[in-house]
């Protein structure tokens, strides 16, 4: 079942202090602009964009932590909307802003989520091996959170996501701050789950990442989706065959011919 | 239904008990510091009763009659001096608390009254900003009131023309309420004190905290109901909050003998029976509930640790000044229409079962209006956990 966007817009009020940061004097800001896509089961549709640029708050969008204004979000059959506790039952999602709790340790934390989505103790233990000995955690499986590694506790948090085997996997950003072989380790096992038939989103600003792993992408700047196409076809885009170019095109045209770099 | 709730009061428990430093500070300091602080008050006081009580008066004199002389030393413990052998001038002494009191009977003195030949004057000098001095110019005008009863009667024919009446007054007192009433004018404004200082100690740890770590995002994209997260913490957090504030009332218990300077076995809490306990109980089970949902309430509003501490202490303090109106209070009331007010009615309700004095219908609406109050809360809270705005907003 695919994973389809439905015109979701999203309208943020800005405090005075964030207003100063974005130095404008406009108290709301639209940071996704009426977006549509959809992702299907057996591909990684990539979400690209600027810093800024809406990509999180779509993704939070799809993960039912904040509502959008306007539009809806189906996960299969199921609308974030209305069903929001449904969806949460089938979905992982990961963000830099989700965090575990210093205080305990990886196996307390998989076995404490497992329960929240439902699992009983055997089911969890399975996932916690299978898991667990996928991205190496085993030997930290005791160490409170506090005193583990960046890489490390990003490998927990996916791993932690994961617990229920869900059919839609969101990751914002999911090897940002990470070594060359802990990214490598995600990057293969998001590859892994597009072969089980998930219907992945990622979204990213590394743009080698999403040549190497995106069937579709979706590039969305200011807000508005701007290219929604294969890899292959959003590259062609630009006479040089390159995302890079295709990407620094599209964001000097939506700065309105202004030399931004 | 119910399991979700229990998986989060679980770790919510588990958070504070495997956390060495969290037991330390919300369940063994506030017990023993509460213990030595008031035993030290206790000690203090009762130090300095004892030393007023031992004290020997200093009291200089000039032209003291001889009888009277008489008179104090056998019933005081005193020291008379000569004031012509006083070196100094005597009000800086008495400014000093050198010496307690002096006495200046005029020339003649004696004489003058036993002759009847006049009213001779007798000036007394003391200090009543030094306790010492201010109680021995007590003790020793008794004694010159005395005297001076001793020589009217002296001077009439029939000595029972100055007896109007005899008087004679006995204390007659339940020692048990009479304990009660002090226990009663203190103990339930502590309670309250300690169930908030509980609660304080790590409610906004457990829901601000959890939002300005960013820990409680990931709870929130589980399929867990909001409504269960709310009753989790809220429950987790009395649970706590009772422990703590029975650590800190086990340190009252034990230094309440010395606090109270109640000697003997009626002064503890042994005077209390079973069903005097499980009415306290259960005022403290419900009053934390509505504690506990108050501050998770204000903690899920607070972006910050510090900032739901901010906004808790206001609160605090109208909590603290309601129990100090309750230790003023001269009675307890029995208005039904009292009990509904939170704070209030468990205090004046506690002050009752101390007193024993209390009706059980007032009992019962504390426990149910305790808990009504709470399920609003908790019905607060999970709007709170489905709100963006207050869960995410920087």
């Amino acid at each position: 079942m695919s994973l389809k966007v439905d015109h979701i817009s999203k309208t943020f009020t800005l405090s005075k202090k964030q207003r100063k940061i974005e130095q404008t004097d406009n108290k709301r800001k639209v940071a996704v602009d009426e977006v549509s896509f959809e992702a299907f089961p057996g591909e990684i549709f990539g979400l690209l964009g600027p810093n800024g640029a809406g990509k999180t708050t779509a993704m939070r969008c799809i993960s039912t932590l904040i509502k959008p204004d306007s539009g809806n979000i189906y996960l299969g059959d199921q609308s974030v909307l209305d069903n929001s506790t449904e969806v949460r039952k089938n979905m992982a999602f990961l963000t830099n802003e989700l965090k575990l709790e210093d205080h305990f340790t990886p196996n307390y934390l998989f076995k404490y989520f497992g329960r929240l989505h439902g699992l009983d103790d055997e089911t969890i233990e399975n996932r916690k091996a299978y898991l667990f000995e996928r991205f190496g955690i085993n030997k930290f499986q005791e160490v409170k959170v506090a005193d583990l590694s960046t890489g490390m506790k990003q490998k927990i948090s996916i791993a932690i996501s994961l617990v229920h085997d869900p059919d839609y996997i969101i990751f914002d950003e999911p090897t940002n701050g990470l070594d060359v072989l802990t990214a490598r380790t995600v990057t293969d096992y998001l590859l892994e789950l597009k072969d089980q038939g998930k219907t992945v989103i990622l979204s990213t600003h590394i743009l080698s990442v999403v040549e190497k792993m995106c069937d579709r992408v979706g590039i969305i700047i200011e807000g508005k989706l701007k290219v929604l196409d294969t890899l292959e076809a959003a590259k062609s885009l630009n006479e040089t065959n390159d995302l890079e170019a295709l990407f620094f095109d599209l964001v000097k045209e939506s700065a309105g011919e202004e030399d931004v770099f | 239904m119910f399991s979700n709730m229990w998986n989060v009061f679980k770790k919510e428990v588990y958070r504070v008990l495997s956390d060495r430093r969290l037991i330390i500070t919300v369940f063994l300091v506030p017990g023993l510091t509460i213990y030595l602080m008031y035993s030290l008050i206790g000690d203090v006081v009762s130090d300095q009763a004892e030393e007023i009580e031992q004290h020997k008066t200093i009291l200089y004199q000039e032209n003291m009659p001889s009888d009277l002389r008489g008179l104090l030393n056998a019933q005081l413990n005193i020291d008379i001096l000569n004031l012509a052998d006083l070196e100094e001038e005597y009000d800086e002494l008495l400014l000093e608390g050198e010496i307690d009191v002096v006495l200046v009977f005029d020339d003649e003195f004696y004489q003058i009254i036993t002759d009847q030949s006049g009213v001779p004057m007798l000036e007394a000098y003391y200090n009543d900003a030094k306790q010492n001095s201010a109680i021995s110019y007590a003790r020793i005008t008794n004694v010159i009131n005395q005297y001076r009863e001793e020589i009217i009667v002296n001077r009439l024919s029939d000595p029972s023309d100055y007896m109007v009446f005899d008087f004679d007054s006995q204390i007659v007192t339940d020692e048990q309420s009479a304990a009660g009433q002090g226990v009663a004018s203190i103990l339930p404004m502590l309670i309250v004190i300690f169930l908030f200082a509980g609660a304080m100690s790590i409610g906004p740890d457990a829901i601000a905290g959890e939002k300005e770590r960013g820990t409680i995002a990931t709870l929130l994209v589980t399929p867990i109901k909001r409504r269960d997260i709310a009753l989790g913490k809220v429950f987790s957090l009395a649970i706590l909050s009772l422990a703590s504030a029975l650590s800190s009332f086990v340190g009252v218990l034990l230094s309440l003998p010395k606090l109270l300077q109640l000697e003997g076995s009626n002064a503890t809490m042994d005077i209390y029976g079973i069903t005097d306990y499980a009415a306290i109980l259960l005022v403290l089970m419900s009053t934390v509930l509505f504690i506990t949902g108050l501050i998770a309430i204000i903690s899920a509003y607070a972006k910050t640790i510090k900032e739901a501490s901010m906004l808790i202490m206001p609160f605090y303090f109208i909590a603290i000044i309601v129990g100090i109106l309750n230790s003023f209070n001269a009675g307890v009331s029995q208005e039904t229409i009292v009990h509904l007010i939170p704070i209030y009615g468990p205090i004046n309700l506690l002050a009752g079962i101390f007193t024993f004095d209390y009706l059980t219908v007032n009992l019962i609406i504390v426990v149910v209006s305790s808990i009504l109050y709470t399920a609003l809360f908790i019905y607060i809270l999970n709007m709170m956990f489905k709100s963006e705005k207050i869960m995410f907003q920087k």
